[in-house]
């Protein structure tokens, strides 16, 4: 069975992006444009990882993050921002991984691969 | 474990009484991350937050301790751990704390002043605690993550590494006692490719730790800077198994070369060549280099650009050649030391020192300090090297200037080849020294 994951962005194009990469990854990819979307596509579609992005308008990555970790604790979660200083200052550790946005999307891939094999 | 049952009992430890105490008080501990410091208040309280937070998130039903071990201001560091005691920063991050709060303890380490005395003490700790596992961690570290805990740990507990060395994105410029001498060194004496043989931060086995602490070199360099490469050639000489983690960028305070290296560089490099003649019968067997695993994912990272004055360098160079030439005749085979002087008679614009000389020399200097000292301290024979790195230095730094880090790391991965391939030369040579001895 196909691993779902979550791409939870509010730039369309990293979104479309990323859909077309993780498809091609073989997994099913659902997408949120922000939080509130994100935590109903995680009720409702039972994601097993999450992309989430930090910046964002209204509820920014980290306090979506705070969400999931308070009620989904075992989530896999990786952080991918343009950003690497929420890296540096440890405020996203609590999730699984923190990618720094790059035009291959490589490392992301990797790290998915690497989480969900885990998870299997 | 007791201390009164405790094998180190009847040495002089490095721990101080005080930490012992609070050691013997915590019986046993499953990890111990170590943090030996030098006056490193200011930057101390990042490392140990990543520590902690680290061991929360990846080893969060481990016991575990963390220790730094200071050889300087001792309360400065003290007030700094006690800044931190109330842990806000596991619900800025909103880990959960651990099943057994992680403790965290300050020694003033004893005996011969350096890093090397500083990381016995975390060891004898270590010991105490009967750990399964532990880490060393800089004090000065501004790039750590809670993952290098991970990183560190992993391959020991799950994996039964006996030592994992870190690999990490460096400037190219960055390293340049790794890069010249330690790294190439040690993959083409003791045929293993540890990227950094000298990197501080890297994870060990209670095994490991036992066979390093049992070694009477406590009161030596290798109690200084020296402390590094000879845990990493240890391990590789006594087939401890080993692997190496990707900790991503290390920024730390790094150094010009030409400005503050030297005592460094004389304690690193006396260290390698102690251990080139206490490992000799297994170097001499070793041909070519076996790869050592990665743990992590090699990510794309820019390190801080360093400066290097290539003109100081140079300049140091010429400047020295009056002074250090008596030696270096002693030293170096006679073409060798024609070559040298040649170099330094060059027009400094034109200035370039060729690889083969500075391997042929390193090996020369490398036989005159264990076997041909010529009446000379083996101290002052370092010393007289120091010019020669500087103007190899001066040199990759020429040819790299207009290269990338990754293609600056192929012109090191082939000066890598060419030790390999001039080994011959050293075996040989030290070969007929040691019959020239009997």
């Amino acid at each position: 069975m196909k691993k779902k994951i979550l791409v939870v962005d509010d730039e369309k194009n990293i979104r479309l992006l990323l859909v077309e990469e993780l498809t091609d990854e073989g997994y099913d990819v659902v997408t949120a444009k922000d939080g509130a979307v994100a935590f109903e596509m995680i009720q409702a579609e039972k994601p097993d990882l999450v992309t989430l992005d930090i910046k964002m308008p209204g509820e920014d990555g980290l306090s979506i993050l705070r969400k999931i970790r308070e009620t989904e604790y075992d989530l896999p979660v990786i952080i991918c921002s343009a950003y690497s200083v929420y890296k540096s200052d440890f405020s996203a550790v609590a999730a699984n991984h923190y990618v720094t946005k790059s035009s291959d999307f490589e490392e992301l891939k990797n790290k998915i691969r690497e989480i969900l094999s885990y998870e299997s | 474990m007791n201390l009164s049952e405790s094998p180190l009992i009847n040495q002089k430890l490095a721990v101080d009484d005080h930490a012992q105490e609070q050691l013997h008080n915590l019986k046993h501990a499953d990890i111990i991350i170590g943090i030996p410091s030098y006056n490193n208040a200011d930057s101390i309280g990042r490392v140990i937050k990543a520590a902690d937070l680290g061991l929360a998130k990846y080893f969060p039903n481990r016991k575990s301790v963390i220790l730094i071990s200071e050889g300087g201001d001792h309360e400065k560091t003290r007030n700094a751990v006690n800044g931190l005691k109330d842990k806000n920063y596991f619900e800025d991050s909103f880990i959960a704390k651990p099943e057994f709060e992680t403790e965290v303890l300050v020694t003033q380490y004893r005996g011969t002043s350096g890093k090397g005395t500083a990381i016995k003490a975390i060891f004898e700790a270590a010991k105490i605690l009967d750990v399964k596992a532990g880490c060393m961690l800089d004090a000065d570290l501004r790039s750590i993550s809670p993952e290098w805990i991970e990183l560190l740990i992993a391959p020991i507990i799950y994996k039964e590494f006996g030592f994992v060395a870190p690999y990490y994105s460096r400037h190219k410029y960055d390293g340049t006692i790794t890069n010249m001498i330690a790294f190439p060194l040690t993959l083409a004496l003791y045929g293993r490719r540890v990227r950094q043989p000298i990197g501080g931060d890297f994870g060990f086995s209670l095994e490991l730790i036992e066979s390093l602490l049992s070694k009477d070199v406590w009161e030596t360099d290798i109690a200084r800077f020296g402390i590094d490469i000879w845990m990493t050639t240890v391990a590789i000489c006594e087939n401890f198994r080993i692997c190496q983690s990707f900790l991503g960028a290390k920024i730390h305070d790094a150094k010009d070369p030409g400005n503050d290296l030297s005592p460094m560089f004389k304690q690193v490099v006396g260290t390698i060549f102690s251990l080139i003649n206490i490992y000799m019968d297994s170097w001499v067997r070793v041909k070519g280099s076996k790869p050592t695993a990665i743990f992590g994912f090699e990510s794309e990272v820019a390190p801080k650009p360093i400066d290097i004055d290539v003109s100081n360098l140079i300049d140091k160079f010429s400047d020295s050649v009056p002074k250090y030439m008596p030696v270096w005749r002693k030293v170096l085979a006679p073409e060798n030391c024609k070559k040298l002087e040649e170099v330094a008679k060059a027009d400094p614009a034109l200035f370039e020192m060729p690889v083969d000389l500075w391997i042929k020399s390193l090996f020369d200097f490398s036989i005159a300090y264990n076997l041909r000292t010529d009446g000379m301290d083996p101290a002052e024979i370092i010393e007289a090297l120091v010019p020669i790195y500087y103007a190899m230095t001066a040199s990759f730094v020429r040819r790299t200037q207009n290269l990338d880090s990754y293609q600056a790391e192929e012109l090191i991965t082939q000066q890598c080849s060419y030790f390999e391939k001039l080994k011959p030369y050293l075996v040989e040579r030290w070969q007929n020294e040691k019959k020239g001895d009997m």
